[in-house]
């Protein structure tokens, strides 16, 4: 009898505070949330070697940057302003456009200790945008489109046409 | 006549039946993209800004290096040596192979850090780098 009595009450969970559960729940992961994705410019360091072997590199395949401790970047030896190098280089890299890929240019960035971090990644700054104002050239030319729209397949080409080759200089020896 | 008539028996107030639902959505939302805010930075650190600069699509293979303003190095959640930190992220490789280092470095540390940074970066295997900055505006 008592167990019959307790069935028709039926079984129902009170469902009313599930709203205010979910709220919280939400508030939670709401306030823990970073949204923000970290943006910066990519690079990939060399293979660590104990004794570094200078491969000779023809003058004309090679875009020496120096930034120097006063701020000063050297291109090839002389005094440039950073918000030109995007534009010499590109010029370079054009030119470079339709050789062999063991012909192509090789930007080498050169910065010595008491360098300020922020003429460094300016410098940077401005190599990586000549590269990309290229591929995004290129692809206009041939698809219409701006270079991160396109697919892995068609961006392949391109970016072996273009051929980034960005070295980051081996630190001078310090002491003696 | 008719229209008053219909107006008066409709009940008013919105049915909030589905409400939990539609919370249950935005909450799914909210845990599927969150990234748990891991680690407290101790050191003090502005970023610098840049123009042709890239979205590193995949966090979860990125970890971090924080340089402050005094020349403070952060890995993980602990202030460390240069001289500590190939171990440390040779370790790290071990568990994720191609992890990213980005570092956050504040602009006006000198480059002399960062290059010795580097060099422990390259002997511990871990290659790819990233320099955080924010975008020029």
């Amino acid at each position: 009898m008592l167990m019959k009595k307790k069935k028709d009450r039926g079984a129902d969970i009170e469902a009313g505070s599930m709203a205010d559960i979910t709220f919280l729940l939400l508030l939670f992961f709401l306030v823990t949330t970073t949204i923000d994705v970290d943006t910066g410019i990519g690079m990939t360091l060399p293979e660590y070697q104990e004794d570094v072997e200078v491969a000779p590199i023809s003058k004309d395949r090679m875009a020496a940057i120096m930034v120097n401790e006063a701020g000063q970047v050297l291109l090839g030896g002389e005094i440039i302003a950073i918000p030109q190098i995007k534009d010499n280089l590109k010029e370079r890299i054009k030119s470079k456009l339709d050789l062999p890929a063991n012909k192509k240019l090789i930007v080498s960035i050169k910065a010595e200790r008491t360098t300020n971090y922020n003429m460094y990644i300016q410098t940077l700054d401005q190599v990586k945008g000549a590269y990309q104002e290229m591929k995004d050239e290129l692809s206009r030319g041939i698809y219409g489109k701006e270079y991160r729209e396109l697919s892995p397949d068609e961006q392949g080409p391109i970016k072996d046409k273009v051929r980034e080759t960005i070295s980051i200089a081996e630190p001078e020896k310090v002491g003696n | 006549m008719k229209f008053e008539k219909k107006r008066s028996q409709s009940s008013t107030g919105i049915s909030t039946a589905s409400l939990p639902d539609i919370i249950f959505m935005l909450l799914l939302f909210f845990m599927v993209a969150t990234t748990m805010r891991e680690q407290e930075v101790f050191v003090k650190f502005s970023l610098p800004e840049a123009e042709a600069i890239q979205k590193i699509e995949n966090k979860r293979l990125v970890s971090y290096v924080w340089i402050g303003d005094n020349e403070k190095i952060q890995v993980n959640d602990a202030i460390v040596q240069i001289k500590d930190i190939q171990s440390i992220m040779y370790k790290k490789r071990q568990e994720v192979p191609n992890v990213i280092v980005s570092l956050r470095a504040d602009k006006n540390s000198s480059m002399g850090i960062l290059m010795d940074i580097q060099q422990e970066l390259r002997k511990a295997y871990c290659r790819r780098i990233n320099y955080s900055a924010m975008v020029k505006s």
